[in-house]
């Protein structure tokens, strides 16, 4: 009776969690452009303080959906971003090196790729010599 | 030869004439010596003429002189024409940078051996007919293709076969460029796999016809793409969309059936399409549409038919546009209009079999739907002119209410939706008042006369 009581207790806290949740490539939308996520080099995440999660594809989908003001600043949790050099892996937005050259092709042509470490993005960008950015300038570019 | 032979002879009636002109000149001179130098400087010039213009046929095969195509290209000059005999060719990636013709007999096997982009053309003026390629390498970093095309003009990619390729035709930054007849199948199920069967990016003046195009990510992909043709193109069962179009202006698609692919055809961040008499079928799906219109102006979509898809039409952000002609049926949502979209027309399409027939989430009306067939519709015409004689409200308030709570849904049909439905058709309070037909057609309209 108490285990079951216990357990009902957890399952209430456990759904009320705010966390992030993997990007479903090949199943999941992204909330701006309605695309299918496919590529897995790039990717986006927002969740709310109450636990509502927003995808996205790209870069730009994602800023544009944050400077239109649906969801508070104080109201977010999480902004992830997928590291170019670990597919599928999320990084914390605010933390990420941000590079920007016409070489890089994303879903939606913001030509915006994110790494979580400098030197991942120094050998990729070798080839490309876009420039660099950080999120404050991202964000300020898209407004 | 007969067309050697008859250049000749007209090189020969042509060099008379100037040789009379050559001969008023130089009256001093001791004309038949004269005539005679000339002729023979003539002759020179024209036997070197003919061995520049005439192109060779350079065959290529096993029981050839030349056994590989890479050698075949090397000895090639530009016009030239390389035959490729049947059989299994693993030269790994072959750079064309010379505009030469590549013809395959029954279906040369051009292998990838699962590492290799195929062909890399880089010239203008290339044909490649009649080709198999299978068994591209797969990367994520870079774009492998059966045939990639890199800046180049008039390039034309016919008759060839494409199976389990990574991209199958791939070309960027070209233009006036032909690619007709040609069948794409590929049959992987992880979507990291494959990439997009006929790939277009920042190219213009493209015709696509004829392609059959099954298993890959998009079946037609155009990025920046403008003032281009798609047409009579059969593409099924491809995970993502059957066509997707971003930023890609000024273009028509014709014709063409989109069957079973994972989210329909989505065109996108574009103005000036013109979609005409294709067939949307069974895109079924959560986020699955017939066609998804996203951010679409200037636009003109007519004579299509949408059977049985999630929605048919999803419309967001789109302006301008008239839906004329088109044929909904049995779709779950046929239209489906968010309140971001002004000024379109909606006029004598026919609506028979859907779930909902237009579901929208405002109450603004800003779109005219007027003259089209409801198979729901239920007045009467009394005065005989073919138009009923009372409107017809196309959003029903169960769509509305499933637009804001969607788990709604697993109500409808039951009793207590159909008293609803009918309370608010006696007395409208949920359902935009103004969203109406004025003018439902008591027949469906005939399918027009421009669907060929």
């Amino acid at each position: 009776m108490r285990t079951g009581i216990l357990f009902l207790i957890s399952f209430f806290l456990w759904s009320c969690s705010v966390e992030p949740t993997p990007l479903l490539y090949g199943k999941d939308a992204c909330h701006a452009c309605k695309m299918t996520l496919m590529d897995k080099k790039f990717g986006a995440e927002v969740v709310t303080s109450k636990g509502k999660v927003y995808k996205f594809d790209d870069m730009n989908c994602m800023i544009n959906f944050l400077n239109s003001g649906t969801v508070q600043e104080e109201n977010i949790a999480y902004r992830l971003v997928i590291d170019f050099a670990n597919p599928e892996k999320f990084i914390d937005a605010k933390d990420a090196h941000y590079v920007k050259s016409d070489k890089i092709r994303s879903p939606m042509a913001s030509e915006i790729a994110a790494f979580s470490k400098k030197e991942d993005l120094d050998a990729s960008n070798k080839e490309w010599k876009g420039i660099l950015l950080s999120w404050g300038e991202l964000v300020a570019e898209f407004k | 030869m007969s067309s050697n032979q008859l250049s000749l002879g007209y090189w020969l009636q042509a060099s008379r004439f100037r040789l009379q002109a050559c001969s008023l000149k130089l009256e001093a001179c001791d004309q038949n010596f004269r005539l005679n130098k000339c002729f023979y400087f003539i002759f020179t010039i024209l036997s070197l003429f003919n061995t520049i213009s005439f192109a060779r046929t350079i065959k290529i095969g096993a029981k050839e002189s030349i056994r590989t195509i890479k050698q075949g290209i090397r000895i090639a000059k530009s016009g030239d024409t390389l035959l490729i005999k049947s059989g299994i060719y693993r030269e790994g990636n072959i750079v064309i940078e010379k505009s030469i013709t590549i013809i395959g007999e029954n279906y040369p096997v051009m292998d990838g051996e699962n590492k290799y982009e195929i062909f890399t053309i880089h010239a203008n003026g290339i044909t490649i007919k009649g080709m198999k390629f299978i068994n591209t390498g797969i990367a994520s970093m870079t774009d492998l293709a059966a045939v990639k095309v890199l800046d180049s003009k008039n390039v034309h990619i016919l008759n060839n076969i494409f199976r389990n390729t990574f991209f199958g035709i791939h070309f960027s930054n070209s233009s006036q460029s032909w690619i007709e007849n040609n069948d794409l199948e590929s049959s992987v199920e992880a979507e990291h796999q494959i990439a997009n069967g006929i790939h277009m990016w920042k190219c213009e003046h493209i015709t696509i016809n004829n392609n059959r195009i099954k298993g890959h990510r998009d079946g037609i992909y155009f990025e920046f793409v403008t003032s281009s043709l798609i047409t009579n193109n059969y593409s099924e069962g491809n995970l993502r969309y059957g066509l997707h179009f971003m930023f890609s202006h000024n273009d028509e698609y014709r014709n063409n059936t989109f069957i079973n692919n994972g989210a329909g055809v989505a065109v996108m961040y574009t103005k000036n399409v013109k979609m005409i008499g294709n067939t949307f079928k069974h895109n079924w799906g959560s986020s699955a549409y017939g066609l998804l219109l996203k951010d679409i102006r200037d636009s003109e979509v007519r004579d299509n038919i949408y059977d049985e898809n999630t929605v048919g039409i999803h419309l967001e952000g789109v302006s301008r546009t008239n839906f004329d002609n088109n044929q909904f049926m049995k779709n779950g949502y046929a239209v489906r209009l968010q309140a971001s979209c002004d000024d379109n027309t909606f006029t004598k399409n026919n609506f028979t079999g859907n779930t909902f027939d237009i579901a929208t989430n405002g109450n603004t009306v800003l779109n005219t739907i007027n003259g089209n067939y409801w198979d729901k519709y239920e007045g009467y015409d009394l005065n005989k002119d073919g138009i009923g004689d009372v409107p017809f409200h196309p959003v029903s308030m169960y769509a509305m209410i499933v637009e804001r709570v969607p788990p709604a849904v697993l109500l409808w049909r039951s009793f207590l939706v159909f008293l609803m439905d009918r309370a608010e058709k006696a007395v409208p309070a949920a359902t935009p008042e103004n969203l109406k037909d004025m003018s439902p057609y008591m027949k469906p309209n005939g399918l027009h006369s421009a669907r060929k």
